[in-house]
């Protein structure tokens, strides 16, 4: 009994710690964050519209994920080198990490383009 | 002047094939007919027999069969169209025919006729044998047949027998039914039931055997009942047509002439049907009657006329070949409905019959399957009766090309705006990165 409410406990206080400090994120990070979790988010309709219907064009299907999948780390690598506590990236100036990832981008969706069928 | 020669010399060497056939393709029936006999009195009294064949426009040369002059060919071309043998106790042929010549000369696609008799020579069993039946061993084996015999006031053993046990093709025998028995007097012969090329056209009635009728019967006979063939044929695979029979007396004018009644049944015919019987199947051996021909295979794609070098998968085509049969005298439609067309690679993807617009024409169309790879058309159509059909045409059946697909399919409509909306969140996000605070 008085295990279960020590973990119901923690895993509240937990939580807790997390929410307040995710709250002292940058909100240039918040954006980058928000914009991942999209991603995702449409990759993961894809996939359960997939599981409905069959995967009949299979490379539209491929092509549709492969498009959020590849903007989700693109937007992680430019979360981890814009990210001023990170010390591997100290010296790069945000905009030079920002100036990679937009051509990546744009190859990004030449591909996907091009295989949508 | 060299090269001239050159050309002469190449144009004769490739028609020289070409003039060793029975018949020309325009005109398939034979027309020169060697008839080898054992002596000139066969000329006579089988002469009912032979000036039918001469009314019906066939050039007869009558030779003894060991007459030292005869040829079958001179200078690799065939002298002859078509050779009846009716010398059954010939022991060696004269001139250049010996059995290896017969079964050339068949082999490059002429008819044969053969008649053995009682006491058949060895010569005469080795060309039965290579044609493909077995007669008995005895030499001087009859057939016997004591129920149905043919009742006759003089021969009293039974060996003159009267059957009707007729193959069923109206190809082979014509239209018209034999009404009489056939008379027969002579050895029987077997048939492998293994060898799909022979054919029993006169069977002997179940209470048959083929023995020695002057000797006791120390053994069982080993030819007994309706495997025994009194009359044979053969369609060989180059579409040389055989007949083998037992019996020369079969042909004779004596039998052609009486009357036959069978022991036990109480019509009396007043005529045998030997006549009618021999006369149709020697239309079938020397080809007037179920000879065909295909021409014009087409094949093009639904719409189009001409025929395009490959076809692509999925593709909707039309077959269409002209198949017609040689009447005697001209060539006629020929109406059939199973002849099948086969699009096949290693085993058959699409079998569909063809359909006959009654003048000779048969089309069909269909779908190309979603296999690619080289196919072929393959019409194989073996009717008892006629010559064999077997037209092979190679097509390849490629893929899609990569602007054939399907594009905008309805169901990918999401995968399309995940694409999209990617790339305008991309656009917005790019935005609000750079000039947020």
């Amino acid at each position: 009994m008085g295990r279960t409410s020590s973990t119901k406990e923690d895993a509240g206080a937990l939580f807790h710690s997390l929410r307040s400090a995710y709250a002292a994120t940058p909100v240039n990070l918040k954006i980058i964050d928000l914009y991942v979790g999209f991603a995702i988010f449409t990759a993961l309709i894809q996939v359960v519209y997939m599981a409905m219907v069959g995967s009949f064009p299979f490379n539209s299907f491929l092509s549709g994920v492969l498009s959020c999948v590849g903007t989700a780390v693109l937007a992680v690598c430019l979360r981890i080198q814009v990210n001023k506590e990170n010390k591997e990236f100290k010296d790069l100036p945000p905009e030079r990490a920002f100036a990679d990832f937009v051509p990546c981008n744009l190859v990004l969706h030449l591909v996907i383009m091009n295989f949508l069928g | 002047m060299g090269k001239l020669w050159l050309i002469c010399i190449a144009s004769i060497s490739i028609l020289l094939p070409f003039l060793c056939n029975a018949f020309s393709p325009e005109t398939p029936t034979d027309r020169r007919v060697l008839v080898l006999l054992d002596d000139f009195a066969i000329m006579s009294s089988h002469s009912l027999y032979f000036n039918a064949l001469k009314s019906r426009g066939f050039d007869l040369e009558f030779k003894l069969a060991d007459d030292p002059k005869i040829a079958l060919q001179r200078y690799g071309q065939y002298l002859y169209d078509a050779l009846i043998l009716f010398c059954p106790s010939v022991e060696r042929f004269g001139g250049s025919i010996d059995v290896a010549a017969i079964v050339n000369f068949v082999d490059s696609g002429h008819d044969l006729i053969v008649a053995a008799d009682v006491n058949a020579s060895d010569l005469i069993r080795e060309v039965g044998t290579e044609c493909g039946v077995d007669f008995d061993e005895d030499p001087s084996a009859m057939v016997i047949d004591h129920i149905g015999y043919a009742v006759s006031g003089t021969e009293g053993d039974h060996t003159l027998i009267a059957s009707d046990d007729f193959i069923k093709s109206d190809v082979i025998l014509g239209g018209k039914k034999i009404e009489a028995p056939i008379l027969f007097r002579g050895i029987g012969h077997a048939v492998s039931p293994a060898n799909s090329l022979v054919l029993k056209v006169l069977s002997a009635s179940p209470s048959a055997y083929s023995a020695n009728p002057k000797s006791k019967l120390s053994t069982p006979p080993p030819l007994t009942g309706s495997a025994i063939s009194l009359v044979s044929i053969v369609q060989a695979r180059n579409n040389a047509r055989l007949l083998i029979t037992g019996s020369l007396s079969m042909f004779s004018n004596r039998f052609f002439r009486s009357g036959v009644q069978k022991a036990g049944s109480q019509t009396k015919h007043e005529k045998s049907g030997n006549e009618q019987f021999l006369t149709e199947i020697s239309k079938w051996i020397f080809h007037e009657r179920g000879h065909l021909k295909a021409v014009n295979v087409k094949h093009h794609r639904v719409g189009e006329t001409d025929e395009p070098a490959l076809y692509r998968i999925n593709d909707e085509l039309e077959y269409a070949v002209e198949i017609y049969e040689w009447s005697g005298t001209s060539w006629e439609p020929y109406v059939a409905n199973d002849v099948q067309l086969q699009f096949y690679m290693m085993s058959p993807y699409v079998l569909k019959t063809l359909s006959s617009d009654k003048k000779g024409l048969y089309s069909t169309s269909f779908k190309v399957p979603d296999v690619y790879g080289v196919f072929q058309f393959k019409v194989e159509h073996q009717k008892l009766g006629y010559t064999s059909l077997s037209l092979s045409k190679q097509i390849p059946v490629r893929p899609y090309r990569h602007n054939e697909y399907e594009r905008f399919i309805p169901a990918a409509y999401p995968y399309y705006g995940a694409a999209f909306s990617m790339m305008a969140g991309f656009f917005i996000f790019s935005f609000a990165h750079l000039y947020s605070k």
